[in-house]
């Protein structure tokens, strides 16, 4: 059988993926890695040169980088946990049986607020949460919060955008890992015991495990990426209360035009998201 | 005196071309552009008044010249950054739209061409350019740089007091504050009630924090932000007052006024919920017209207000040079697109359509004064402006950056006038240190 399919063949296949993998990712990441040990600004091309873990040090004890990697897990830390919560509650109600074309309807529905464009939300996020003339405040009784221009505001502001964006992708992952535990053992798990809490810790956690530990890794890249909704909401400000890790590195590499600089952040970032996958894997798996 | 040399070195080459051209035939935009008739001229435009006038114009001249104008369009917060790259990868720009704290960036990097390449062409430099009659301090300010001039003034802005008479009489006030002290003092309380505010100062994190808000409080109050030899002068007593004075006047400014950037503060005052602004002259036309504000009939506009140091109003606006990465013929096509349009004979024009001319001939009729209120205030702050009220230096950019930041903490009260400005003064000290503005390798030029 394995004689039959010839190397070349195998790499007609696979070979079109590996090319088109290292030409938009691999390639950009070595010259990030190489721009990153230079003193390369955009403006000052005359005076590239090289420079060693200068960059490297200078991020290490930037205290702005670091506030900045602060604020974006304080973010993540504060909406996950809403997320999974409400995504749970949303794909327990819809893991009961009957009302089956509602269910379908709501499902359809899930996927809405992921399909906005993120830089949409923020656009939207202008208007509705305007001061003066915003929808959130006239909901609040005609209320005169100040949310845009308020540090505390906009960040609760950002962390209500990215529930509401990102919650029902974790509920369909938990629906989907809900549909996965076999019916008959889940049927015999309610005959035993009338709590929905026995049920969901000792039958339904076991299944819905992997789909956490994948919502965890997904979420923590999307927030340490999370750019485009808060660049056209908010801008990182006010101040710096919304700047999180990637607008920094935007503004550093493209405003201030520090390429070496934004590179050696953006290779720290990137190792410290393959170090963090690492532990949620091997701490989370352990329990499955 | 450095300006006086590059008007008259410029004027010089400008009238012997001109004297050459005029013995030899009479020169005409037609055929001057006839051999590069079909060449594409690809330039950024800004989504703002000026360039709206402009482009309604450029029928005309596509038409006389079979130019193509190719007008690339985006807000003024990506302009740099689109420009930058663009130069530094060899696209397909020809014109350099410049706002004047990036002309230093711009000719240190030699990406745009002086136009005495131009001027002192007999066929593509116009006979009736005259670029005397520019304001002198906005053309050393938009288009000059360490003696040479680069680019001609296009969109041209003076900050100016817009203030809405009908909410000042109504305070009890014939006419605007004189001065910073009174805006604060006695205009604040007065027409702060109700909803109202007396005044709104646009603060948003990106160069309006840095321009409009930052610098237009240090320079009144005889501040700066550099000294002669180019450290910090933030935590002088002038510089500290006129940042104090900012957090002062805070009380009579709408809630999260650091969010507010010039649309939001425009709009504002175009609603009727701000008595007075300090915006640029380029927002003129959006105040005065019924379509986009409730109290065109209300507008008044004056100068900004004096500090201790006198008017020392804000200074912005664009230049236009050609791109030294275009070719030869669309260098001379760009020329002739950047001399039609900044010309005398298209300055009224121009301004009719909303734009803001640099031409000093454009404002001789005083009649003009009456349709454009914003006329002799304008003309008053190009007398005496500071050409770097912002710095000017390659360097802006990243320091920009630390203003914006620290600028915005202050008026957040995050940090005090006098934390903000230390930090701000030691991160601005260290990206000129690695420039070499202290060993001595860059000369200290604005």
């Amino acid at each position: 059988m394995r004689d039959r399919v010839s190397r070349r063949t195998i790499f007609a296949f696979i070979g079109p993926s590996i090319i088109a993998l290292a030409l938009v990712g691999i390639a950009p990441l070595l010259y990030a890695g190489w721009t990153s040990l230079h003193f390369f600004n955009l403006t000052k091309l005359r005076r590239v040169k090289f420079i060693g873990l200068e960059n490297y040090g200078t991020v290490l004890t930037d205290p702005v980088f670091w506030e900045a990697m602060g604020r974006t897990f304080f973010l993540l830390a504060s909406a996950l946990p809403i997320q999974v919560a409400l995504g749970l509650g949303i794909a327990l109600v819809l893991h009961r049986p009957g009302l089956t074309l509602l269910k379908t309807l709501t499902r359809l529905s899930l996927v809405l607020p992921m399909a906005t464009t993120y830089a949409v939300v923020g656009l939207l996020g202008q208007v509705m949460f305007n001061q003066k003339f915003g929808v959130v405040n006239q909901l609040l009784g005609g209320a005169d919060i100040n949310w845009i221009g308020d540090s505390t505001n906009a960040f609760i502001m950002i962390i209500f955008w990215d529930v509401w964006q990102w919650t029902p992708f974790v509920a369909l992952v938990l629906l989907a890992g809900l549909s996965m535990v076999p019916g008959e053992i889940e049927e015999a798990a309610r005959l035993e015991s009338k709590s929905w809490w026995v049920v969901l810790r000792y039958v339904q956690l076991p299944f819905l495990i992997p789909g956490l530990v994948a919502v965890l890794i997904l979420r923590t890249a999307d927030t340490l990426k999370l750019f485009d909704m808060v660049f056209t909401l908010t801008r990182g400000g006010p101040g710096s209360s919304t700047e999180f890790i990637s607008l920094m590195i935007q503004r550093v590499g493209f405003r201030a035009f520090d390429q070496g600089l934004a590179s050696a952040q953006a290779i720290i970032l990137l190792i410290i998201t393959i170090v963090l996958a690492q532990i949620y894997i091997r701490v989370f798996y352990k329990e499955v | 005196m450095k300006l006086r040399n590059i008007l008259a070195s410029t004027a010089l080459a400008a009238g012997l071309a001109m004297g050459a051209v005029s013995s030899a035939h009479a020169w005409s935009l037609k055929e001057a552009a006839a051999p590069y008739a079909g060449t594409t001229v690809d330039v950024v435009f800004l989504l703002r008044p000026g360039y709206e006038a402009i482009e309604a114009m450029l029928p005309a001249f596509e038409e006389e010249t079979g130019i193509k104008i190719n007008i690339i369009k985006h807000p003024y917060e990506n302009a740099l950054g689109e420009q930058v790259r663009d130069f530094v990868a060899g696209g397909d720009l020809d014109i350099a739209l410049i706002d004047l704290v990036w002309i230093g960036n711009f000719a240190e990097n030699e990406w745009i061409v002086p136009i005495d390449k131009f001027t002192t062409n007999p066929d593509l430099a116009d006979p009736n350019l005259d670029i005397n009659d520019f304001f002198p301090l906005v053309l050393n300010a938009f288009g000059g740089w360490n003696g040479t001039v680069y680019g001609l003034p296009f969109d041209n802005y003076s900050g100016l007091l817009f203030y809405n008479r009908c909410m000042l009489e109504e305070a009890g006030f014939d006419g605007p504050p004189a001065t910073w002290q009174d805006l604060k003092d006695v205009y604040g309380p007065a027409l702060t009630k109700d909803g109202k505010y007396a005044y709104a100062l646009q603060s948003k994190r990106n160069e309006t924090q840095s321009a409009d808000s930052f610098a237009r409080v240090i320079w009144p109050f005889g501040g700066s932000f550099l000294d002669e030899n180019f450290r910090s002068n933030l935590l002088s007593a002038e510089s500290q007052a006129g940042l104090q004075f900012r957090q002062d006047l805070m009380q009579y400014m709408p809630d999260g006024i650091v969010a507010y950037d010039h649309a939001e503060t425009v709009n504002a005052f175009a609603q009727g919920d701000v008595a007075m602004i300090t915006e640029w002259s380029a927002f003129y036309s959006t105040v005065v017209s019924a379509d986009t504000s409730k109290v065109a009939d209300c507008v008044e506009i004056a100068p900004e207000p004096m500090g201790p140091a006198g008017r020392k109003p804000a200074l912005g606006g664009f230049s236009l040079a050609v791109a030294s990465q275009a070719d030869e013929d669309e260098q001379a096509a760009a020329w002739l697109f950047i001399q039609w349009a900044t010309s005398k004979a298209n300055a009224a024009e121009y301004l009719e359509r909303g734009g803001v001319p640099a031409r000093q001939s454009a404002y001789a009729d005083p009649a003009l004064a009456e349709t454009y209120k914003f006329i002799p205030a304008l003309v008053e702050s190009w007398q005496d402006g500071v050409p770097e009220f912002r710095p000017r230096f390659a360097e802006w950019p990243e320091i920009t950056e630390i203003v914006q930041e620290w600028g915005t903490k202050m008026m957040l009260g995050e940090v005090t006038t006098e934390e903000g400005a230390q930090i701000l003064g030691e991160r601005m000290e260290a990206v000129l240190e690695e420039a070499g503005y202290y060993s001595g390798d860059k000369p200290l030029a604005q």
